[in-house]
């Protein structure tokens, strides 16, 4: 296993990245916290995943600590963060409000509810708010993942 | 507060409705390179919407496969998050 005594470069090309002024605040929580869940994953997982249920444990895991760490980076300031925090803690579902659907667009926003986390219980103006700010969330969190992914690799191949 | 009240308090009125579309919209095309078209309807920007979030849901799925297995071989571990992750907190 490399260690980053003998890897110098793998934690500068992260921590720069970090640097660059397109690192807002929420991404900056969300990466710390992705990489702090992603770091206690790692003392309990074993080192070569022997079976196939094994890698499918570890690639949910990891999926996981993703959601996770987006939800309490942004903590209970938002529904879906909410909803997605309260999943994590096995609670039961918030009270369903009764759908507000408009019918203008009465389809589409039943899609909607369905990939927004909580979504069943908002109205449409509170779901469409929401949505913005949980595409914006996604959105960070696909970036940082790459960048940690890139700047592992890049830093093992010139080993 | 009455369900009615709260039904009318949330009522959207159309103005609102073309405004929070249009500020999905404007994530969208941030995140597209698809040149600027004013006149999508409202319904063509959710469904836009819903795709875009179950693609970007995907890309995390899809991601978590590809750290999981670096995982494996050995490339991150949990020293070097440790470490990365004070030097976060600049």
């Amino acid at each position: 296993m490399s260690s980053l005594s003998q890897n110098p470069k793998k934690t500068l090309s992260f921590s720069s990245t970090m640097k660059n002024p397109n690192y807002n605040p929420l991404k900056k929580r969300l990466a710390s916290r992705f990489l702090k869940a992603m770091g206690r994953l790692k003392c309990k997982m074993s080192p070569f995943p022997a079976t196939i249920e094994e890698k499918r444990r570890r690639h949910r895991a990891v999926r996981g600590a993703a959601y996770a760490s987006m939800a309490s980076a942004v903590g209970p300031r938002r529904a879906w963060s909410r909803a997605l925090l309260r999943k994590m803690k096995g609670r039961k579902r918030a009270r369903r409000n009764p759908r507000n659907v408009d019918e203008r667009f009465g389809l589409n926003l039943n899609q909607l509810c369905d990939v927004v986390p909580g979504g069943e219980g908002m109205d449409s103006r509170s779901l469409l708010n929401e949505t913005a700010h949980y595409i914006k969330c996604l959105v960070a969190q696909v970036q940082i993942m790459r960048e940690i992914l890139h700047s592992s690799s890049s830093s093992s191949t010139t080993l | 507060m009455s369900s009615r009240q709260s039904a009318r308090a949330s009522r959207l009125t159309e103005d609102e409705i073309n405004h929070l579309i249009f500020k999905l919209h404007a994530s969208l095309q941030h995140h597209s390179n698809s040149t600027c078209n004013k006149k999508r309807s409202a319904a063509k920007i959710l469904k836009r919407t819903c795709n875009y979030i179950k693609k970007l849901q995907r890309e995390v799925d899809d991601l978590s496969d590809q750290l999981s297995q670096r995982f494996a071989s050995g490339d991150i571990n949990a020293a070097d998050a440790d470490i990365i992750t004070r030097l976060l907190q600049l």
